[in-house]
This record gives C-alpha cells, structure tokens and sequence, in this order.
C-alpha cells in the first residue's frame, strides 16, 4: 500500500530539486523549468490529497486549474525572457538589476 | 562805563586771541605751500608775527597796569567736572606775549636772510611759525591742562628745531638728549598740576594764584609733604625748561640746531618758560623751597659762567652765558626779587637774541669764508675768528652793545635788571648768617666772569687780526655785515638792549616800568647802603676784569693760568657734568635697559613663551582628543551607519534570486526556531 | 511488495532523478528534455493516486504545450540566443553552495513536518474512508469531474479561461517585434 507519506516525500525531494534550480541557476529558462518542478510537487500532494475526496474531486481540479495555470504563466513568462534577451542581450536575472527602462 | 570797559576788555581778548593764532595760521599755510624752499613760506611767517607783535601791543598798552583780564569758555566737561579754556592777560602774560612776539619778530627777518639757500627753508618757517604759536599760547593760556598741552609742544617744536637738520648725526643726538632732559622737567610739571588739581579742584590759573601773582601765600593751604612734592615736581620743570644745575647739559648741546633757533628758542623765549613758569606759580612755593632754588639759581649760574669761560665754541659760550642768565632769574625768584627776575628775563631775551644773532652772522660769514678757500675749520671756533671789526662794523656794535648788557653795564638795559637782582639778593641775605651770604656773592663773582668771558669773546672774535691769516696768508676775506636782513634786526634788538627803553633814570632800577608793574610790595627806597655801593663795586670790579681780559686776549699776555691747570681742564670740560652724567646715569641706565631686555626676552618672553608653547600643546592635546575621540564618535557612527546602509544596499541589489533566496532562508530560520523550540 | 509498489518507486525514482539531473546538468537543452522526462514521470505518480485524467492532462498540457513551447521559444530565437544560453558556470561551484545548502535544509525541514504531521492518520481521511468517501481503483473519475467542473467549480474555471485569455494576449503581444519607435 502506498501512503500519503510517500507521496509527500517525493512531492518534497521535487519541491526541494526545483528549488534548489530556481536559488542556482543561472538562466531565465532553467528557473522557469525550477518554478514548474515545483508547481508540480505542489500537484502531486494535490492529487495525493484528492483522493479522499471522492464527491468534490477538490483536488483533482485544482490540478487541472494550476495545470492550465502554469502553461499561460509560462507563455507569458517565455515572451518576457526573448523581450529581456533582446534589451539586454543577457537572460542571467543577476544581470538585469535595473528597474528603470 | 562798565559796559565801555567790557567790550574794550572783549577787543583786548579777541587781540590777544589773534595774536597768538596768526603764527599758528602761518604754520598751517606754509605747510600746505608746494615746495620745499619755497621764499613765500618766509614772508607768510614774518608778516604773521609782525601782526601778533602790533596786536600784542595793544594788548598790553591795555593789560598793563591796568585792571586784569580773564575770559574763558567751557571747554569740556567730564561729570561735575568743568573744563575752561580761556585767555588770561594780567602784567605776567602781557609783558610775556609782547616780548615772545617782540623778539621773534627780528629773528624772523633775520631768518629769511640766515635760512636763504637751505633744502627745508620751508619747513624751518613751519616750525618756527609753530613754536611761535604754542609760546604765545603759553604765555596767555588761563589753566594748567592748557599750560601743560603748549608747554610741550614748545619743547615739541623745541626738538623739531635742535634736529632741524637731522641729516646731522651730532644734531640728532642733541634733540633727543633735549627731548629726554625736558620730559623729565615735563614729568615733574604734570604731577604738580596734577596735585593742585587734586587739592583746589581747578585748573584755573587765576582762581589758584590770584591774579597779579603777588605772593598770596597758598604754599599755606597745601599739606605739608605734597607741597614739597609738586614743588620738586615743579623745580624739574623749570630746571629742565631754563636749563638749571641738573638738566641743564641739552641747551649747549642744542645749540646743533640753525643759529636763529638758539637765538629764539634757546636765548630769550623757550628757556624763559622755566622761569616763566616760576612766575606763574610762585605763590606755591614756600620760604624755604626758595631759599633751595636760590641756591641751585646761584650755583648754574656760578658753574655756567666759569663753563663759558673757558669754551671756544661761539655757540656753546653763549649757551652757558644763557644757563648763567637764567641762573641770575632762578636765582632772584629764589630770593624774593619776583620783580627783578623777570625784568632780567624781558632784558636778557633782547641781549641774549642780539648776541645769538650776532654769532649766526659770523658764524654765516666763517662758513662763507670756509667754502671759498676750502679751509678744514670749525666755523665756530672762536680761535680761528679775529679782527672782524673792520670787516663786519655793525655786527661788531651791536655785540659790543649786548655784551655790555650781558655784563650789566651802566646805560644798558642789563645794568638795570643785572643790579636790581644783586641789590636786592644782598638785601636779603643781609642778617641771616654767613651761608646765606654766599648766594649774594656767587652773584657777584658770576657777574665778574661774566665780565671775563664777554670780552674774551669779543675780543677772539672781533678784536686783534685775523687769526686764519696767519696759517695761510692767502685767503681771502669777503665778508661783510650782511644785507638789510641781517642789519634790520640787529639794529633793532640793540636799541632794546639800552636803557631808554625800560627806563629814564639809567642808573636806577626802581625807576624801570617794568620793574614796578610787578613789585607791588617794593617800598625801598634807597636807605640802604648796597644800593649805592654795590653797583659802584660791581661795576668799577667788572671794568677792571674787562681791562684785564682785554689785556690778556688782545695782547697777548700770558693766561693767568695755565691752560694744562686742574681748573682750566674742569671748566673746558664742562665740569665734567656731561661726562658724570654718562657714566653713573646713562650707562647704568643702559646696562640696567641691556638687563631688562635679557629679562624680557628670557624670562617675560620666556614666560609668555612658555604659555604659548603650554597653549600649544593642548590645543594639540585638544586637537588630538577633537580629531580621535570626538570625529572619532562620529566616524564610528558615521561607519556604523555607512555600514548598516550598505549591509542593507545589498538586499536591495535588484536581484530576483537574492531576494528569493533571502526570503526562503528566513521562512527556513523561522521553521527551524519553529522545530526546535 | 506488489506490483502497484514496485511501479510508485520506479516512478518517484525517475522522477526525482531526471529532476536532480536537470538541476545538474550544464546543458539546456539537455536538461529541458530531462525535464520532460520528470513531467513523464511525475503523470505517472498520478495515476496511484486515483488521477488519471490529471496524469493524461498532464501530459497533454506541460508535454504537448509547455515544454514544446519552451524549446519553441529558443528555437525560434536563432543560433546566438541558443549559444549565449548555453554558455554555464561550473558544474559545482561556490556560488551553488548556499543554494544546496537552503534547498537541503528545506527538504530536512519538510520531511521533519511530514513525519511528524502523521498525515497517514488525519482525521478527515480517516472520515472519508469511513464515509466511503475515498475513490478506489475501480471508479471512474472523469464524469464526477465534468460534472463538478460545470458545476461546483464553475465561477473559478471561467476566471480561469478569462485568465488564459488574458495570457495568451500578454504574451503574443510581448513576443511580437517591435516596430522601430
């Protein structure tokens, strides 16, 4: 029998992985795969959750709300880094401190 | 008729008061006169004390022997104290104002003449325009701050002139040597106004004295030991002024200065202050205190005879003729002959101006005579002179007319003031003792070497050949008595010197107007025996030295002492005064000012130096604690908040992940403090 | 250990491993493609949990969209911008060290409240086993979730859709050239 237990530790070592992504890398994109590592560890305690919830299926839709959610988070977010690439010729966000345009 | 005799008196202050300020006004002009040889300065001088001498005529055609006059104004006031400057003209003052401007008045055409030719012709008539100003001044002022204020610009234009020409180093030295002998006379005054101040709360000369000087005794009114004080004081001025026994070594010394300013300032007017002064302030003085200035009166005018005999310096015998003339004044002021001294004083200005005068124009000639030939001589030396009579005849009349008068002579003015002064010093030594007898024949004695020098001098300078011959038979002689200038003035001051002018009777002194403006108390008549035999004495003894000096000067005949003699040397040498004077006054003075300065510069300065240094250090000590401790503070805070700032900056770094990272590390510290506690 | 086991592990195993290399990796593209693996895996961690059409969703939307989407966008940046974003530091290097470090805290930290939490013995689950309330393996979830879609959950699914909208016009009108201004 697999327990709710497992899954949180897995859901963890990924939410832990994307974070650690998200604090090293380098690059825009990397940290974009970091945020959506983590957004799938907070699914995957989502779903684990849901199963307990047969009748509102709460968790279940909820995942496929933060799905949908992600996926226009990452088109925006994509056409942000091409616009930074293009002013600043970098996509390092150590790089890009300035507020001002 | 009161009010008539008001306004004559107005006129009469106004005279007086234009009097005295035409001179000064004539200064000021020829101050102002571009160049410096400029001929107008002469006449604008001359004519200026032409007017006060007309106007002190009428000043004293009225004061004389008449009622007094006295206007004064408020000058200043300082609390209750009120200060009057004002014009006091009683027999004293008038008599002073016309003979001041009586006499200038000569030297001043004389001067045009003498001064001809010099670099600062302008600025001589400046100063002598300015003394003229401040005697007069002098003379008429009516308070002791006023009296005081023109008794040193005199000695100020006094030292103005024995330095006039101060590119001379031996003039330099006399008008300091003037100026420091007259401060001390100056001193000695100022503390006896001072203490009359103090005790009558007045300056007022005629509230003090009284007004025609005649003895009101306020010696009486004063406390004891001040009175001895400011009569000291007073005794300072006048000895330092009229060149008596102690201060009496600047006048010979002043002679460095032009020959008409000796003849002025240092022969009749100036060195008259002192006695002057006693005039004004013989009220102060007790018996006894006249009775010390007789005898220091007898004993300048003893010493300066026998100084004068020996001298060969023309000036310089005049000089000590002058501090023996001014002796006799001191002298009969001691002895009560208030009358007689300064009917010596008015007799002596005009001998003693001539004689002066007289020197310039040889002196003059002598230089003339130098520069021709080239000659290395002192102009001044009698022994070069000689034999000018048949060069200089009017020159030669008028000195044998001042000398006689210098030597009191019958029918000349000297006799008169000469014996009144003898006379009556006899008269009161008469019955007090042996001592006291003494004066009266110092007197006597002076007046015999008086006798002797004169015609020593007369007869070096004018009688016999002329010596300069003799070393070197080809100069030549072309000098004469000088032009109308030089004439004008002698002729004038030697008709002053004979007896018409002071009185008709020419024997006796008690006839002279002058003499009895002042002596109210002079009731004798000729009961006594020395006013018949003294003159007689005197005057047979007097022409005897004369014959005698004459005899041994003119031919030749041996000196009745040798010239090497212990006697000859302490008069020649000015009874070794001067030399005295250097070695136990000024070079104490001087290393004791040689100690002071090691004492200034070592320990005061030392002293203040070490302050300073103290001063310094703890400003640096300061300076440290201000630089360490206190910016120290600051800086440590200043730091402090640097350094918080830029600990804080550095979150703010604009960088996504940093913030990320700081945010996931607190809410990581929180969980852990959650965990463990 | 049965069958359903077997396959959890496998699933965590690869998935947490694909997760940990691409957060090694220097390589983007390689680890964009690793990332893909994860997704995989991590819809195959769905499936025990009762979600299957969550795990098709997820592969149809983060594979199908987002990951094609990412490699579309530097694809389509030209060589340069694919050359500059490969450029990367060092395997191991100091500045990864405090980021390590927070990350491995953070998973101590999150086991630590897991295991305390004893979330196997919760009460509402407890409840729902009760209550029958837990979907089993023989349910059949896709109908309860239209149902509840369309129903319960309406309002936030059509904020939802209004929000992709808005997405989806940002980014086009983000990514769109620029005229020369």
């Amino acid at each position: 029998m697999i327990t709710l237990t497992d899954f949180l530790v897995v859901s963890a070592a990924l939410f832990c992985t994307g974070l650690f992504i998200i604090l090293s890398k380098r690059n825009a994109i990397q940290i974009l795969i970091g945020i959506e590592l983590m957004l799938n560890a907070a699914n995957l305690n989502l779903v684990a959750f849901g199963r307990y919830d047969k009748i509102n299926n709460g968790g279940q839709i909820f995942v496929l709300f933060s799905i949908t959610l992600a996926a226009a988070t990452t088109a925006v977010a994509l056409a942000i880094i091409l616009n930074v690439y293009k002013r600043y010729k970098t996509i390092d966000p150590n790089k890009i401190d300035e507020l001002k345009d | 008729m009161e009010n008539l005799l008001q306004q004559i008196d107005t006129l009469t202050i106004k005279f007086a008061l234009v009097a005295v300020l035409l001179p000064l006004l004539a200064a000021v002009v020829n101050a102002c006169l571009p160049g410096r040889t400029n001929k107008v300065a002469g006449w604008i001088s001359t004519l200026a004390i032409l007017g006060s001498c007309i106007l002190s005529f009428f000043v004293f055609s009225k004061v004389w022997n008449q009622h007094v006059v006295h206007q004064k104004v408020l000058w200043f006031a300082i609390a209750d104290t009120k200060l009057y400057a004002g014009i006091l003209l009683n027999n004293l003052s008038a008599l002073m104002l016309l003979l001041v401007s009586l006499v200038s008045l000569p030297v001043h055409i004389y001067s045009t003449a003498y001064m001809k030719g010099d670099t600062h012709y302008k600025r001589y008539f400046t100063y002598l325009s300015f003394f003229c100003f401040s005697m007069l001044a002098l003379v008429v002022s009516d308070n002791l701050v006023l009296f005081y204020i023109f008794w040193e610009l005199v000695g100020f234009s006094s030292y103005l002139l024995i330095g006039f020409w101060y590119t001379k180093p031996k003039a330099v030295l006399a008008n300091k040597k003037a100026f420091i002998m007259n401060r001390i006379g100056d001193i000695g005054l100022l503390s006896a106004v001072i203490i009359l101040y103090a005790l009558f709360h007045t300056f007022d000369i005629a509230q003090l004295f009284g007004d025609n000087m005649s003895g009101s005794a306020l010696a009486n009114q004063m406390p004891v030991g001040v009175q001895r004080i400011a009569c000291i004081g007073l005794f300072l001025a006048v000895a330092a002024k009229s060149a008596q026994f102690p201060l009496h070594t600047w006048l010979p010394d002043a002679m460095e200065g032009p020959t008409s300013i000796s003849a002025l300032i240092h022969a009749a007017t100036m060195v008259a202050a002192g006695v002057f002064l006693l005039g004004r302030f013989y009220p102060i003085f007790t018996p006894a205190e006249l009775t010390v200035l007789a005898v220091i009166g007898c004993f300048t005018a003893f010493m300066a005879a026998s100084i004068a005999l020996t001298q060969n310096d023309l000036k310089r015998i005049l000089a000590y003729s002058t501090i023996s003339q001014l002796g006799f004044m001191v002298m009969a002021m001691g002895i009560g002959a208030y009358a007689s001294s300064l009917f010596h004083l008015a007799t002596h200005a005009f001998f003693k101006c001539l004689l002066f005068l007289v020197a310039g124009i040889v002196i003059h000639e002598m230089q003339h005579i130098k520069d021709q030939n080239k000659l290395d001589i002192d102009p001044q030396n009698i022994l070069y002179m000689g034999g000018l009579r048949k060069k200089m005849p009017l020159t030669f009349i008028a000195c044998v007319i001042a000398g006689l008068a210098l030597v009191g002579l019958p029918f000349t003015s000297g006799y008169l003031s000469k014996d009144s002064i003898l006379i009556q010093s006899f008269e009161w030594a008469e019955g007090k003792g042996w001592l006291y007898e003494l004066i009266p024949i110092g007197a006597l004695l002076t007046s015999w070497l008086t006798a002797f020098y004169v015609i020593r001098l007369i007869a070096k300078v004018f009688l016999g050949d002329f010596r300069l011959i003799e070393f070197d038979p080809n100069i030549k002689l072309h000098i004469s008595d000088g032009n109308w200038q030089y004439r004008v003035p002698l002729i004038l001051l030697a008709l002053c010197c004979l007896f018409p002018v002071f009185s008709y009777n020419p024997l006796l002194y008690e006839k002279a107007w002058l003499f009895n403006g002042f002596s109210a108390i002079t009731g004798l008549d000729r009961v006594n025996i020395y006013h018949t035999i003294i003159p007689a004495l005197v005057n047979i003894l007097s022409l005897i030295i004369m014959y005698w000096s004459w005899a041994i000067y003119t031919k030749r005949k041996a000196l009745p002492f040798p010239e090497t003699g212990l006697l000859f040397k302490f008069s020649y040498h000015e009874w070794y005064i001067d030399t005295l004077y250097e070695r136990f006054i000024i070079k104490p003075v001087m290393s004791f000012s040689v100690l002071a300065r090691w004492i200034d510069r070592n320990i005061i300065d030392g002293f203040i130096h070490l302050l300073a240094n103290i001063g310094i250090a703890a400003s640096k000590v300061a300076e440290w604690f201000d630089r360490y401790i206190i910016d120290g503070v600051l800086h440590l805070l200043a730091s402090i908040v640097l350094a918080i700032g830029n600990f804080a900056r550095r979150f703010q770094n604009g960088r996504v992940q940093y913030y990320l990272f700081s945010m996931l590390a607190i809410i990581l510290a929180i969980f852990i403090i959650k965990t463990l506690f | 250990m049965t069958m359903e086991q077997v396959l959890f592990y496998l699933m965590a195993g690869i998935a947490v491993g694909s997760a940990l290399y691409v957060a090694a990796t220097k390589n983007l593209v390689r680890s964009v493609f690793m990332f893909f693996v994860t997704l995989m895996a991590v819809a195959g961690l769905f499936v025990p949990c009762m979600a299957d059409f969550v795990a098709i969703t997820q592969v149809v939307i983060y594979v199908g969209g987002i990951l094609v989407l990412i490699i579309f966008a530097f694809m389509l940046s030209g060589r340069e911008t694919l050359a500059n974003l490969q450029q990367q530091s060092k395997f191991i290097s100091i500045s990864k060290v405090p980021a390590f470090l927070l990350a491995g805290l953070f998973f101590i930290v999150l086991l630590n409240i897991i295991l305390k939490g004893n979330v196997n013995g919760l009460v509402w689950t407890e409840k729902a086993v009760l209550t029958s309330n837990v979907i089993t393996a023989k349910d059949t979830t896709i109908d309860n979730i239209g149902v509840n879609l369309m129903g319960n959950y309406l309002l936030p699914f059509e904020a939802i859709s209004i929000l992709l909208m808005m997405a989806l016009v940002g980014a086009a009108h983000l990514s769109r050239k620029e005229r020369g201004v």
